[in-house]
């Protein structure tokens, strides 16, 4: 087996795991919002409708997609103007104006660089879309990514115009929303509500059937991820032959099915087998149940017990003795002093730690803060000494626990200190 | 002692000195004080110029006239619809104005002999114009003002100027009297100066020519009231004037916006002519949508029956029910080519237009969030208080997962669940603290997780 076909293989599996792939859960939706744009260009008709659906589930790949087949039609720039606008980028409805000018490629829009003020851009936007008509002037497509945002804008005027505009005899627009929110149609205002078309397409992680028949569902997909189909080499065929068997086999179904449990999204999916291939070598090229049950392993661990391995004895039993007060205390926020005391109490009796000062337990203390293992409820005022800011812990008795019991070579003192809070 | 003398004959001699300069610079003419030279700002010297290279030859040439607003055409002009379901879905859509508006016309009248009175009289005046939206109150006022015009052209009534300005299309209020000031004419200044020239030609006498009469249109004149109310003072206090005969139509939402909104000064001036636009009833709707139907018969008449009475009952909104029914033909189409719009049609999408995502997003979500959610509920019952913390739900989980035969997860987990469900808003989560202690409040009533997530 040779290195450079071994690496071509890897990064047709990674490209293939990496690029969107094509759309199968919600082809009723794509038609949907195809037939809504090409309404748009074909007949001038103004339209507004919003897609929803949790993060993850393909809203923009499906609007790309259906936007590719649009865009292959030779005659769509002589028809049709896009304008993509982004919640996250357009943070204001002036950056908002001056985007969709620049792509709508308006008079006062000279090399990218957009003249006037606020305004004037408004006014000049609008006073465009009402020179149009629905026979003669080009469609243009609004592409209004993380919508929500937009309707924290002052008075929600881009959203206003913008529907009003679909809902007048003007230059034919189609306002297509993108969102994770499902209350989004509540955060608009009464008259921009009702201006708005009502048409909303939902998408959901699993699609449809995902209800009956997710498990082979989502075995197909991991099949079709996997497999290569452009090559015939042997180690292709070996690869190919490989996957099939895995996918066959009974226990990774039972692993699937835990991840699907846990995180029905396709890219938590992806994420997991991009890192198995990824760790492929030349000598086993081929994916094992064993290790994807320990990449499992490692997505389902706890962060936090991974981060308590990393401290020092001091501030586990610091850590321990904040545990003894929530449990004693029912959760009631502590100050460093209360825990000083206890942890004082234990060291007087250990014949491990005994003579620890207590700066260097403050230190510890403040190593422990800096971690937000513990949170100040205080406040930030500064008037407080740091003895006494009252604090609550961020960690549960549980995790605590169960990093006292993986840690390797801990004093037996403190084991027992820590199951029993008698000292 | 010698010093301080000394020091005094000093002072003295510089004092005559600074009077003889004086006296010498008064005698000629007294300079006017310079101002201090503005430095010539020359932003980019060496970029060659084009004609449309700075921000003020634009704005010279915008505020000229010589760049006009335009649209890009197409090549090819869109085909007139063919099929009679095509036809249906174009007369349908809501910016197909028809001719005359069915179901309005008292308040068409009201508005006409209003405004034709006032021309008539040569005075000015205020009407306010109040209703829920979609309720044919901007369609019947620019019906009014176009029936208007035509009966100005036949020398009925005087000729008059017609602006119309909404308060939604202004980036702020105070942008109203550029707006006005452009539709009057034609230029474009910035606001002071707009405001100065309006105040001129409404309150001050003007010389020789009678100004035509003027009629505004406000509309949505809640956003223009800010809180010094300026603009909605000026615009409320021309009509009072003698020497400008404007008469100012307002549309608001609300029926009690002068009384709630605006000061004692400004609801004196908006007077008490108002007129209210009551929410169709079913039996409008249904005509309103027939009306707009004559020439085809795409639809049963018991469809639109359905639409109106289901609109009717929720919001009384023509767009709506316009919407639904356009809805309906674009089903009907994509049905196997069906001639008729059908009840099922509109039933259809009634169901795809007035739905509610939720109990189907609890239902396709993943085990976890569903257990979470379920543990949310339990943990609200048992406390009695609508908000919980991050911590008790997942102690709540805990058992609730033990009880379905869950596998327990980690803390880690469990938050990105928790943070996936706050994404689309099934729970309301703390944005600035994602910890144990994070509150959680459901945002679905739990009733419909029960629904959701019963095992049939």
């Amino acid at each position: 087996m040779d290195s450079s076909g071994f690496l071509k293989v890897k990064n047709d599996i990674k490209n293939k795991l990496l690029q969107q792939g094509p759309l199968e859960h919600c082809e009723s939706e794509r038609k949907q919002v195809f037939n809504l744009l090409q309404r748009t260009i074909e007949d001038g008709e103004s339209n507004s409708a919003l897609l929803i659906g949790p993060r993850g589930s393909g809203k923009t790949t499906l609007v790309n997609d259906a936007l590719e087949e649009l865009c292959s039609d030779k005659n769509f720039a002589s028809k049709a103007v896009l304008v993509h606008l982004h919640g996250l980028i357009h943070t204001d409805d002036r950056l908002a104006l001056i985007a969709a000018t620049k792509q709508m490629n308006l008079d006062n829009a000279v090399d990218g660089k957009v003249f006037g003020s606020f305004a004037e851009n408004l006014a000049f936007l609008l006073a465009c879309l009402r020179t149009g008509n629905k026979k003669t002037s080009k469609s243009v497509l609004f592409i209004i990514e993380d919508f929500d945002l937009f309707c924290s804008h002052h008075n929600q005027t881009l959203l206003y115009n913008l529907f009003d505009i679909s809902q007048s005899a003007q230059a034919p627009i189609c306002v297509l929303g993108i969102t994770c929110r499902l209350d989004v149609i509540e955060l608009l205002e009464k008259r921009v509500k009702s201006r708005f078309s009502h048409r909303q397409y939902f998408l959901y992680a699993g699609g449809e059937n995902a209800e009956v028949d997710g498990l082979n569902l989502r075995m197909e997909k991991i099949r079709n991820l996997l497999t290569i189909n452009n090559n015939k080499s042997n180690i292709v065929n070996n690869w190919n032959k490989s996957v099939s068997k895995l996918c066959s086999d009974k226990k990774f179904r039972t692993l699937n099915q835990r991840l699907m449990d846990i995180d029905l999204n396709e890219r938590t999916l992806k994420n997991v087998l991009l890192t198995l291939v990824s760790k492929l070598k030349e000598k086993s090229l081929e994916l094992k149940i064993e290790d994807f049950e320990t990449e499992l392993n490692e997505f389902e661990a706890d962060e936090v017990i991974e981060q308590l391995h990393d401290l020092s004895v001091l501030e586990l039993c610091l850590l321990i003795s904040m545990k003894h007060h929530i449990q004693i205390y029912d959760n009631q926020p502590m100050n460093f002093e209360m825990v000083y005391t206890r942890f004082v109490k234990f060291a007087n009796a250990s014949s491990h730690i005994q003579n620890v000062q207590r700066p260097v337990v403050m230190k510890a203390f403040e190593h422990i803060k800096h971690m937000e293992l513990i949170q100040n409820i205080t406040g930030g005022s500064g008037r407080l000494q740091k003895e006494y800011q009252m604090f609550k812990l961020l960690v549960t008795s549980d995790q605590i626990m169960e990093s006292v019991k993986g840690w390797q070579g801990l004093p037996t003192e403190v084991s027992q200190w820590a199951i029993s809070s008698l000292i | 002692l010698r010093t301080p003398t000394r020091q005094t004959k000093r002072v003295k001699v510089l004092d005559s000195i600074i009077e003889e300069m004086k006296k010498a610079k008064i005698t000629p003419a007294p300079k006017t004080p310079k101002a201090p030279k503005t430095p010539k700002v020359s932003k980019t010297p060496k970029v060659p110029k084009t004609p449309t290279n700075s921000s003020a030859s634009f704005r010279k040439k915008l505020m000229e006239g010589t760049i006009t607003p335009s649209m890009q055409i197409r090549n090819v002009p869109v085909l007139n619809a063919a099929t009679p379901l095509n036809m249906a879905r174009t007369k349908l859509h809501v910016s197909y104005v028809p001719k005359a508006l069915p179901c309005r016309e008292k308040e068409f009248d009201d508005i006409i002999s209003f405004v034709e009175g006032k021309l008539l009289d040569g005075c000015g005046g205020c009407i306010y114009i109040s209703g829920v939206p979609g309720t044919g109150k901007t369609a019947t006022v620019t019906e009014v003002i176009k029936n208007l015009q035509s009966k100005a052209d036949d020398c009925e009534i005087p000729e008059f100027d017609y602006v119309s300005i909404n308060g939604m299309r202004l980036s702020e209020p105070r942008q109203s009297y550029v707006e006005i000031l452009k539709q009057l004419d034609g230029q474009i200044v910035v606001w002071e100066q707009a405001q100065k020239m309006l105040d001129n030609r409404f309150t001050k006498k003007q010389g020789k020519k009678k100004q035509k009469p003027v009629v505004l249109l406000v509309d949505e004149l809640d956003i223009l009231c800010t809180k010094r109310q300026d603009v909605v003072y000026n615009l409320l206090d021309w009509p009072t004037k003698a020497t400008a005969q404007l008469i100012v139509l307002t549309i608001a939402n609300t029926m009690d916006l002068p009384e709630r909104l605006l000061m004692g000064r400004v609801t004196s001036r908006l007077g008490l002519t108002r007129l209210t636009f009551q929410a169709y009833t079913h039996k409008q709707l249904q005509e309103i949508v027939t009306k707009r139907l004559t020439g085809t018969n795409a639809f049963n008449p018991d469809a639109i029956q359905l639409a109106a009475r289901k609109v009717a009952s929720v919001s009384g909104d023509a767009r709506r029910a316009l919407d639904i029914c356009r809805r309906a033909a674009e089903i009907a189409e994509a049905d196997n080519n069906a001639e008729l719009v059908s009840m099922g049609h509109v039933n259809e999408a009634l169901n795809s237009m007035i739905t509610q995502p939720k109990v189907r997003a609890i239902k396709v979500s993943s085990r976890l969030e569903q257990l979470i959610l379920q543990s949310v509920v339990a943990e609200v019952e048992r406390t009695g208080v609508d908000e919980t913390t991050f911590a008790d739900v997942y102690t709540m989980f805990l058992s609730v997962a033990g009880i379905d035969g869950f596998r327990k997860v980690s803390i880690t987990i469990a938050l990105a669940a928790v943070a996936r469900l706050g994404a689309c808003r099934l729970l309301l989560t703390e944005q600035k603290s994602v910890d144990l202690n994070q509150k959680l409040i459901l945002n679905v009533s739990s009733d419909d997780i029960y629904y959701a997530l019963r095992k049939d």
